[in-house]
């Protein structure tokens, strides 16, 4: 599962699917995303990087710290894949969320945000699909805003506890997810 | 019944405006190339009276033009034909401050400013600093996902904001906070224009006030040098509270306005601002200063009011254009900061070819250009022409991988420019996420996404990221 084309391709066939990123993992029903990785693009002077769903914390932060940059969000557990602290991240996290791109449960290649700090064309989907725990869509790439690693430090403590949220707030949400995800291919 | 007599009995006395005369000051917003007036103005005082003007719109199926103090400058509070104007003007007050927590609780119609003043005695203000804070509103902010002088450092609206309440169309209230567990819904409603609810309610972040600002004045004979001084500042770890850049038209306008002692010599001017506790900013002040070595001009600010006259140039630079050309339109592309001066020489090159003067300012730190493109309105066509340079100015951010707006939105200004930035597919999603909150399409529509069928008949096709026009360029 190394190009677009193929992951596009699996989504198409329309079976269930659970996104994981994990090397031993390689059965029916699950999309590893672990191949997947690399960064896309890196400009130190534009504080931003673009990278691909599998890439492995612990090598973007092999990669930043060449130009004393760091990534400025909490992350106890380097083992795991950028795609993976996007799924399951907040706010702390998404804003530093520049632009995404994802495929969606129909299998359409799509692209939101960008590649530039102050983007406010269209809605943020961006930062919308943060915390989507891979049931809207599946993310291919993230680009993130980085930061110097002395003042990156300051925005690496760990964020609060979640509150459940309303009915009303849910359902918002299930729409949301019909939109992404009109089939309901990703569990 | 009709809807306007509706409105009039269900409200209190001198909150329901009609007629020409009446809602003439809401006719537009900061953006007043596009005018239209409304069918009525509501101005109502409290969460309930928001509530009936909805209710009773829903019911006749009107559409809803929220609106905070009018100064946004892409048409995106501009009255709809047949529209009913809903201004929160009126929702001032600061529900509560909490100086540990550092945070307030405030109404959607307290103004960005009034927010600094009502903390500083705290020790803390509000960061994001549009230039017209001391006008717009908060909610006005929070719809537009508002910028600054100082995102670089802290942030645009959205990282600023904790959580925020707001009606559906049909008045439902939903609150959104950081703390939420799920999807980054209240990021969605950050910027989102007007288009999927009212925000009735805004709890935002207060930042602790820096110890000490410095700002540092630079001037370049060409404004690829000052471009370059910009990355070299940021590769080396430097994060500038402000690093603001000007072009020669904007610098000698600004001299002969506010007189802050630009140099006129100057091709490009740069002003860098280092804020912190002191040790920290002398140590980048001196780091700063030793990587502008190619600068034919550098001045510190000394003092509080030598650092303020520095900044007053750069703040008026709008009115000062004002001053020199009849009117002018400012657009507000972003792009990757390696290309300003590319972008710079090509937003140049149209000035020639549509005759157009153009004085650039800007944002250099984060790549946001505000080109303030100098017409006359009163001459036949001559908008129409500025317009299709700015369109162009923008198409040339998209293709070097940039955006078509950085901190002013879409409105009715950009539609075309936004079949620019995206495609078919992408725009679809646009519409469902407006559909699944608004299905009639009764709050502010038609603005923000253009319809599919606009974008068909310009027949433009938008770049796709990663496919960037010029692979034979020089990455700098």
């Amino acid at each position: 599962m190394n190009t677009i084309e193929r992951l596009q391709q699996k989504i198409k066939q329309g079976d269930k699917l659970q996104i994981v990123c994990n090397d031993s993992v390689d059965k029916q029903g699950f999309l590893n995303m672990s191949a997947y990785c690399g960064v896309v693009e890196y400009y130190p002077e534009e504080l931003v990087i673009t990278l691909k769903a599998g890439t492995k914390i612990k090598e973007i932060v092999a990669i930043l710290s060449e130009n004393n940059q760091a990534l400025p969000f909490y992350c106890q557990n380097q083992e795991k894949s950028i795609g993976g602290i996007y799924a399951t991240s907040g706010p702390e996290f998404s804003d530093n969320v520049l632009g995404v791109q994802i495929i969606n449960g129909e299998g359409k290649l799509l692209n939101f945000g960008g590649q530039v700090i102050k983007n406010v064309a269209g809605y943020d989907v961006s930062r919308l699909l943060v915390g989507s725990k891979g049931h809207l869509a599946l993310v291919t790439e993230v680009s993130l805003k980085i930061l110097p690693q002395r003042t990156a430090e300051r925005y690496q403590t760990e964020p609060k506890p979640k509150n459940k949220v309303s009915s009303l707030h849910l359902d918002f949400e299930k729409k949301l997810k019909q939109i992404f995800d009109p089939l309901g291919v990703f569990i | 019944m009709s809807l306007t007599s509706e409105l009039i009995r269900n409200l209190p006395k001198g909150l329901v405006m009609v007629g020409s005369e009446a809602t003439r000051p809401f006719e537009c917003d900061g953006l007043s190339a596009y005018k239209q007036k409304p069918l009525a103005v509501v101005l109502p005082s409290n969460l309930e009276q928001i509530k009936k003007v909805l209710e009773i719109c829903q019911h006749f199926k009107t559409p809803v033009v929220t609106r905070g103090a009018g100064t946004g400058l892409s048409g995106g509070a501009m009255p709809l034909e047949g529209s009913v104007v809903l201004g929160l003007s009126k929702l001032t007050r600061i529900i509560s401050i909490d100086k540990e927590r550092q945070v307030a609780v405030v109404e959607p119609g307290v103004r960005n400013l009034a927010i600094s003043e009502a903390v500083d005695q705290f020790g803390l203000y509000y960061a994001p600093d549009p230039s017209s804070q001391i006008a717009c509103t908060i909610g006005g902010n929070v719809a537009e996902n508002a910028g600054g002088v100082h995102c670089l450092k802290y942030g645009l609206t959205v990282q600023n904001v904790e959580a925020i309440k707001m009606l559906t169309i049909d008045g439902k209230e939903l609150s959104f906070s950081r703390q939420d567990d799920g999807i980054g819904m209240l990021a969605l409603m950050n910027g989102s224009e007007g288009l999927l609810g009212v925000i009735t309610e805004v709890t935002v972040k207060l930042t602790s006030k820096p110890k000490i600002a410095r700002l540092v004045m630079a001037g370049f004979s060409s404004v690829s040098d000052g471009a370059h001084a910009v990355a070299e500042i940021i590769k080396h770890g430097v994060i500038p509270a402000g690093l603001e850049m000007m072009d020669k038209l904007a610098i000698e306008a600004s001299e002969s306005f506010a007189k802050p002692g630009y140099p006129l010599d100057a091709e490009a001017l740069l002003l860098c601002e280092l804020d912190g506790v002191e040790d920290e900013v002398e140590e980048e002040l001196k780091q700063v200063v030793d990587l502008l070595s190619a600068a034919t001009t550098v001045k510190i600010s000394e003092t509080e009011s030598e650092r303020l006259l520095l900044w007053k140039g750069r703040k008026s630079a709008f009115p000062a254009v004002g001053r020199i050309s009849a009117d002018y339109y400012c657009m507000d592309g972003t792009v990757p900061k390696r290309y300003l001066a590319l972008v710079l020489e090509k937003i140049n090159s149209l000035s020639k070819y549509y005759n157009l003067r153009i004085a650039n300012v800007f944002h250099a730190g984060d790549g946001n250009l505000h080109p303030l493109i100098m017409y006359d309105a009163g001459v036949d066509g001559e908008l129409e022409k500025t317009e299709n340079c700015g369109n162009d100015i923008l198409k040339f951010c998209v293709e070097v991988g940039g955006t078509i707006t950085g901190e002013h939105g879409v409105g009715v200004e950009k539609l075309d420019a936004m079949c620019i930035q995206y495609g078919e597919d992408e725009l679809k999603v646009f519409h469902q996420i407006k559909a699944a909150f608004d299905p009639d399409s009764l709050l502010n529509p038609g603005k923000a996404v253009p319809s599919l069928h606009r974008c068909a008949e310009l027949g433009r096709l938008h770049v796709h990221n990663g496919e960037l026009p010029f692979p034979e360029l020089e990455r700098f």
